[in-house]
């Protein structure tokens, strides 16, 4: 998997991020310091549609 | 002739995010606890060494912007994460002998404080970091 930074706090924008060791990932993530290449795992699924019954007057 | 270190600008790094510019004071601590060894017929008590205990104090100012002091310690309380702290901003990068840098590899943040305010003056926060394994970085 490969980041790329987002915050120029964490070192050039848009150029590679490789952590060092003990680095949490999860917590750079979750702040938008860095972006990974593979597509985030966090959304919910969407639910399957269903047909709402029919009104009666 | 004494010899001493006066620093005016060193660098803070907290899980690779540089907030140098948020720091006022950072203390780093080595430790290793002792162990009373002390048995009969001492007349005065011993120690050897025990587990090391590292730590690392640092006061910021807060900031709730994004990507400033609150957008980088929010996620990490109840985590462990690697703090560097240079002696030299340039030293979290390029370490040198008379430059070195500390790094805490794997210590936890067991509290953030989330506000710590008084009227009429910037607000500013104590963090400590403990636990982890402590490197010395000097090339």
């Amino acid at each position: 998997m490969k980041y790329t930074i987002k915050s120029n706090r964490v070192g050039v924008i848009g150029t590679e991020f490789v952590p060092d060791e003990g680095t949490n990932i999860e917590a750079l993530l979750a702040n938008g310091f860095i972006e990974s290449d593979e597509p985030s795992d966090s959304h919910a699924s969407k639910s399957a549609k269903t047909k709402e019954p029919a009104k009666k007057d | 002739m004494a010899s001493a270190t006066y620093l005016s600008n060193p660098g803070v790094m907290i899980n690779s995010i540089n907030l140098t510019d948020m720091c006022t004071a950072a203390t780093v601590t080595n430790m290793i606890e002792s162990l009373e060894a002390t048995a009969f017929g001492s007349t005065s008590r011993s120690f050897v060494g025990g587990l090391a205990n590292q730590e690392i104090t640092l006061d910021l100012y807060m900031s709730y912007a994004a990507t400033e002091t609150y957008a980088t310690l929010a996620a990490l309380v109840g985590t462990t994460t690697t703090v560097k702290v240079a002696s030299t901003d340039a030293a979290l990068t390029t370490a040198t002998a008379t430059t070195p840098r500390f790094e805490l590899v794997g210590c936890y943040l067991e509290s953030l404080p989330v506000i710590n305010a008084t009227m009429g003056e910037l607000s500013t926060i104590s963090i400590t970091f403990t636990g982890g394994v402590l490197t010395t970085v000097v090339s």
